[in-house]
């Protein structure tokens, strides 16, 4: 015998009621999967129309239209880059203060170390522009845009090892299984131009440590969300996006006509089969035809001015380089991608620091500073959002030994420095404080959900209300935490 | 075999009485979790990790659970809380494993050996033959025996043991080296030292690396007279058998050093110019066994250095001759290296140790190579047993010749054995530790925050095992595999129903809890159910029954009225359509084209993928530099194709295949423009259109519209309506054309693939029907099911 209960919501997911009520009943977004592909709506004009997000969309007038997220892999050492501690030498060589370390754990790499002698920083640091923004003499070009840099020196994660850190910051959580924030804005905000993918990803192997710890596919998942939403990485050899060209011997004409017979057979078929589907793949075919020429298009840099060109140095013309993947990425929000992101690999730098980072800074501190120009000059600076950093920091400590011109540096969580510039965010200025020790942090500590809520605050998004229902519960990219970091809020 | 068979051996098969080989495999799904290698990471966090995984596949598999939320608290929704989590997780919690996991691709203990069919009859085959000639070798030596005894008997008194005198120290080299004579320590092995056989008995192989260090012996001086040597037999050119050398500190001490296969003595105080340096003019033969000897006189002089090559002085020269100051020094001697430098790669045998210089008959005597000599001069009231038998044996192997074949094939038998047992694959499986691991509730589910201790048990919410039921991992299998639990046959025959009707009663496969979504047809799903209990868990009678119902067998068209009223098909008032998942899509490719092989097991395969894939992303593991395999392994069901967790085949994932870092039972179903990429232009699917098209041209008649038919039917089980015969015969006809006239872009495209050309099929033709079979591939109809 059924109870009443049972019998009131069998009754209320007749099929009358199916579609309207979903969401109150619990349903998951099955209804959403079978109309929407992510890609389209259903049209077959050609022309370049917008991908819509989801309805309500965005939740307020968004300051940023694009992302462009500068991931530098490995973790860079925030001693050697933008938190300056001259009071470091005082202390050269002496074990870390028990009072310092206040029980943070260390990772199985230095925790049989007898001693953990603080290493300060051989490279010098000045103040530069109007906000007297610190940087090292390893980023001789960033330092000429110190007046568009936000610096936030007080990053902090609970993550110490790679895999789980770079987890964090994609997904939200350090145990993977979950969307990604590509994969979250795509599936929220939809993209500007259907020709390309939401979400796009490029690496590059760093100089500085061309061994370094590798990334997986997944940091750029759609998790629980449709696979339409995940980020798509372009190859740095051969096609950019995989399967993009035609087999030799087959031409755009020879393919636009076989499309052509395809295209009418699934038509017949759609008026035996009636599956609305049909109409689906028949457009998804055509973009797959558009992108043959709209990707190409994209990676095709030989008609950029020669001036531009020199801004991003010599590596821009070896593709899979970061200078190459940083004219790319401005390519790419010009043509309406939504959200690029850049790993830059190689800043693991447990040994030999001082030569690996600077090889590293080699790789981008040029490429980085002409993306950020090269965005102002094409006013595109102030509806993009440009971040810049890793996933936690460096240790005070050498890890090894400390010699007068090597060590290396384990991992840190406990603070690190990332900054930002472009759309919504205030320029010229840091905030973040941390100790002499740089080890702890004493002012405005931002976490992982925070820069993660900032990030889609300036999208448009309240990070609280972004959220997709699966395996009965309600999930966001930031969990139940995270605050947007109100203070660099233009 | 049953649903409830499978499941048994899946999750406990070796826990049953007399475990099968295949009982004891089936259990490997339990190891099919992620191995964290990385440096630093904790081994006992991974083992909970593991433990948690299989607790989650288990529930989320056969009970339709997410038994996981467990993990930090009771579940929000569900009744199980936190502790029966723990309680869940203690079923899986007794392995003997630790957590930890190796940098390279071998399997993890616990592993069995799996030796195919085959392999298990040669090895039963080899067993046979051994205990056949082991038999015939004792038969012979017993008949042997009077004639032995009497051999051993008349030498008695007539066999001298070599030099005494003097003697530091004679050792037998191996993996386990012993000392045999003289007033030394025993030897140590430091490093992989090998063995395998010598020129006479047992020798150490040494890799350049591993070496045995003998401790204080030898501690010579420059004025010292002493002696040295041993059996070597080198492995290329250059190293240092034996040595007391420190090559930190000049290299200080004496040495014997093989300098491309010449014999080398060195006597140094400070090198070069406080040394003593001698060389042979004559090389021994590498991969061959050489007694090498020195004698010294004390002298500092290039004269006092005597080398013997198989107990024959050897002239040398001086090489270097400024030998003033003392070679003494503290390091031990070793066999295979000097301290420091110089490993030696290659065999060692008996090498021996004298405080002072032989002279050449002793030397000749030591060189003489003959086994049953040392035993010989052993008095008979002295040795041993297992001494006797052995000179017995060597006068069998000396002077009987049925005992010497037997012998020969006996040692045969041994090396394929052998050889046989390096080649059966070992498997990961599950085993039960005698004594079950302490099993905790982990407060906020981290590995290390121990709360109450619990034991293995079932939530409260469910039947419980029934009385007398042993509360261990068979157990659990068993009431899982139960026709009373109330959740096993559901979440299976949903599952089934998902199969073929693309969602299941239950759309949420994974989750039958109280947030999952009701059955669509309640009384079917429990009718399926109790059907699949009383056909005893035949998977095949129910799927029968399922694709044998009216319900599966209406048509999938789809009229507008029924799309308003029902889109999703819930009400399954048509048929099921939808595409096909990722495997099935490409075997269909293989199998309509005639590519696919269907044999069954085997090592994984590599099939196309783009070029250096997985090497942009990837600094280690075994993916890199990725080369596809030749032949038919190009073609086997896309279920045998080698899968890494962090770099999946591109071809599966675009089609929806989850990644395989934790279990997905429920797979989303997508469209995307790079799915119509994989299909027009990824290599195994331009192959199988080609062939397809090859087949066509030979087997499919001589017209147009015979072979359009043929290939027609191939894909789609139908033949084409006038209308899309139309279709086809003009975009084929424009096609035919086009290559005719660029016969070289035809010449591309039929290249692509290893499968070989037809011959006597002209190019362009080809290239044609390539085309039209390609446009075939691309059809909706094709790669959905309806």
């Amino acid at each position: 015998m059924k109870s009443d209960g049972v019998l009131q919501l069998q009754d209320a997911i007749n099929r009358r009621t199916f579609l309207t009520t979903a969401c109150r009943f619990g349903m998951t977004a099955v209804a959403g999967l079978l109309t929407d592909t992510g890609y389209s709506a259903v049209t077959n004009d050609g022309a370049l129309t917008p991908l819509p997000g989801r309805p309500g969309m965005p939740h307020f007038p968004p300051k940023a239209k694009n992302v462009i997220y500068l991931f530098q892999s490995g973790a860079p050492s925030q001693m050697e880059l933008f938190d300056y501690k001259p009071k470091l030498a005082e202390v050269r060589g002496q074990d870390l203060p028990a009072s310092i370390r206040n029980g943070q754990r260390l990772t199985g790499m230095t925790s049989g170390q007898a001693h953990f002698p603080v290493a300060p920083s051989i490279f010098s640091f000045k103040q530069y522009g109007k906000g007297g923004i610190w940087l090292s003499e390893l980023l001789p070009h960033i330092s000429t845009i110190a007046d568009e840099m936000c610096v936030i020196k007080s990053m902090n994660t609970e993550a110490i090892n790679h895999d789980p850190a770079i987890t964090f910051f994609q997904t939200g959580n350090q145990i993977s299984g979950r969307p990604s924030c590509g994969s979250w804005v795509a599936y929220g905000l939809g993209t500007e131009n259907r020709d390309l993918p939401a979400y796009v990803v490029l690496t590059s192997k760093g100089t500085g440590r061309p061994d370094d710890q590798p990334l997986y596919d997944r940091l750029w998942g759609a998790g629980f969300l449709p696979t339409q939403y995940q980020g798509v990485k372009f190859r740095n050899q051969g096609d950019p996006v995989l399967f993009l060209s035609n087999p030799p011997g087959v031409d755009r004409d020879i393919r636009r006509e076989m499309l052509d017979e395809v295209g009418e057979l699934n038509r017949l078929e759609r008026t035996v089969a009636g599956d609305p589907e049909i109409d689906t793949r028949i457009s998804q075919y055509e973009l797959a035809f558009r992108m043959q020429a709209s990707v190409p298009d994209l990676t095709d840099v030989s008609k950029e001015p020669s001036s531009v060109l020199e801004m991003y140095g010599p590596d821009v013309h070896r593709p899979g380089t970061y200078a190459a993947n940083c004219l790319l990425a401005r390519r790419l929000v010009e043509r309406g991608v939504r959200f690029v992101q850049l790993f830059h690999m190689g800043w693991d730098h447990h040994g030999n620091l001082p030569k690996a980072i600077q090889g590293q800074c080699k790789d981008t501190d040029q490429p980085t500073t002409a993306l950020v120009n090269d965005l102002k000059q094409r006013g595109l600076l102030d509806e993009t959002l440009v971040v810049w950093g890793g996933e936690f920091g460096r240790t005070v400590y050498s890890q090894g030994g400390l010699t007068a011109a090597d060590y290396g540096r384990d991992h840190h969580p406990r603070c690190f420095s990332i900054w930002m510039t472009g759309a919504g965010i205030k320029r010229g200025m840091s905030i973040g404080e941390t100790d002499d020790y740089c080890y702890n942090i004493v002012k405005d500590p931002v976490s992982v959900h925070d820069l993660n809520a900032t990030i889609l605050k300036l999208l448009g998004v309240d990070h609280k209300r972004l959220t997709y229902r699966y395996q009965g519960r309600d999930y966001r990219l930031t969990d139940v935490y995270g605050d947007p970091v109100s203070q660099i809020l233009a | 075999m049953p649903f409830d068979e499978f499941t048994i051996e899946q999750l406990a098969g070796d826990m049953l009485p007399n475990a099968t080989m295949n009982q004891r495999l089936a259990t490997g799904f339990n190891r099919n979790h992620r191995i964290n290698t990385e440096g630093g990471a904790i081994a006992e966090e991974w083992r909970v990790e593991t433990v948690i995984d299989r607790v989650e596949t288990t529930s989320a598999v056969w009970l339709g659970l997410t038994m996981g939320c467990g993990r930090c608290h009771d579940h929000k929704y569900d009744p199980i809380t936190q502790k029966e989590f723990y309680q869940f997780c203690s079923f899986f919690n007794n392995v003997p494993e630790t957590g930890g996991g190796q940098e390279a691709p071998v399997n993890h203990p616990p592993i069995m050996k799996a030796p195919t069919v085959s392999q298990q009859a040669g090895i039963a085959l080899l067993d046979n033959k051994q205990i056949q000639l082991e038999a015939q070798k004792n038969a012979l030596l017993a008949a042997d025996a009077p004639s032995a005894a009497q051999w051993i008997a008349s030498m008695e008194g007539k066999v001298h043991a070599p030099a005494q005198d003097g003697l530091l120290a004679r050792y037998s080299l191996s993996n386990a080296p012993k000392l045999l004579a003289g007033n030394a320590a025993p030897p140590r092995v430091v490093g992989a030292v090998g063995v395998d056989r010598g020129r006479i008995n047992t020798a150490a192989v040494t890799d350049g690396r591993a070496f045995i260090d003998l401790g204080d012996t030898g501690r010579f001086d420059t004025h010292d007279s002493f002696s040295y040597g041993a059996w070597v037999n080198p492995n290329g050119g250059t190293g240092v058998p034996l040595s007391r050398m420190d090559s930190g500190a000049a290299y200080r001490g004496w040495d014997l050093y093989i300098n491309n296969c010449k014999v080398s003595v060195h006597l140094i105080s400070t090198w070069p110019t406080d040394a003593l340096k001698v060389t042979t003019k004559a090389a021994i033969q590498s991969g061959q066994w050489s007694h090498v000897f020195v004698t010294y006189d004390g002298s500092a002089k290039p004269e006092g250095v005597h080398i013997y090559i198989n107990g024959v002085y050897s002239p040398a020269e001086a090489e270097v001759n400024t030998l003033k100051g003392s070679i003494r020094t503290n390091v031990s001697a070793k066999v295979g290296t000097r301290t420091g430098s110089d490993g030696f790669t290659g065999k060692v045998e008996g090498a021996e140790l004298y405080s002072r210089a032989l002279n050449n008959s002793e030397v000749l005597q030591l060189s003489n190579g003959d086994p049953a000599r040392l035993l010989l001069a052993i008095p008979a009231a002295n040795r041993t047993q297992d001494q006797n038998a052995k000179l017995a044996e060597i006068w069998s192997e000396r002077n009987d010749p049925e005992y010497k074949k037997c012998k020969g094939a006996l040692d045969g038998v041994s090396k394929d054995r052998s050889t046989l047992d390096g080649q059966v694959v070992t498997a990961m499986v599950m085993e039960e530790m005698p004594k079950p691991r302490d099993c905790y509730v982990l407060i906020r589910g981290q590995y290390d925050k121990h709360g109450d201790l619990v034991s293995a048990g079932l939530p409260a919410a469910f039947p419980p095992l029934p009385a007398g039921t042993p509360i261990n991992r068979l157990g659990l299998a068993r009431w899982i595999a139960s026709a009373d639990n109330p959740l096993t046959a559901r979440v299976a025959v949903n599952r089934f129903w998902e199969k073929f009707f693309g969602t299941g009663i239950v759309a949420t496969s994974e989750d039958f809890g109280t947030r999952a979504d009701f059955p669509s047809h309640p009384e079917l799903l429990d009718w399926l159910a109790t059907e699949f209990v009383r056909l005893k868990w035949d998977m095949k009678a129910i799927q029968k029954e399922i694709v044998l119902s009216a319900t599966y067998r209406q048509s999938s068209k789809a009229t507008p009225e029924l799309i308003s009223e029902d889109p999703s098909n819930r009400l399954l008032a048509r048929g099921p359509r939808y595409r096909l998942p990722a495997e099935e899509i490409r075997d269909q490719a293989l199998a309509v084209s005639g590519l696919l092989v269907e044999k069954i097991g085997g090592p994984s395969v590599r099939p196309y993928q783009p070029d250096g894939i997985w090497d942009e992303t990837n600094v280690y593991g075994n993916l890199r530099n990725y080369k596809h395999d030749v032949g038919e392994s190009l073609y086997r069901r896309s279920i045998y194709t080698i899968w890494k967790r962090t770099a999946a085949p591109p071809t599966m994932t675009l089609f929806d295949v989850p990644g395989r870092e934790t279990c997905r039972v429920r797979r989303t179903r997508t469209d995307t423009p790079l799915q119509a990429l994989v299909l027009l232009n990824e290599t195994t699917f331009v192959e199988a259109a080609r062939v397809l098209a090859q087949r066509v041209l030979t087997q499919g008649g001589s017209t147009p519209e015979a072979r359009v038919t043929y290939a027609f039917r191939s894909v789609l089980a139908r033949k084409p309506t006038p209308a899309e015969m139309r279709i086809l015969i003009s975009g084929l006809n424009r096609r035919i054309a086009a290559y005719r006239v660029n016969p070289a872009a035809a010449e591309k495209l039929v290249a692509i693939g290893d499968f070989p050309r037809e011959p006597g099929v002209s190019a362009p033709d080809l290239a044609a029907y390539t085309m039209t079979a390609s446009v075939l591939l691309n059809m909706d109809e094709t790669i959905n099911k309806e």
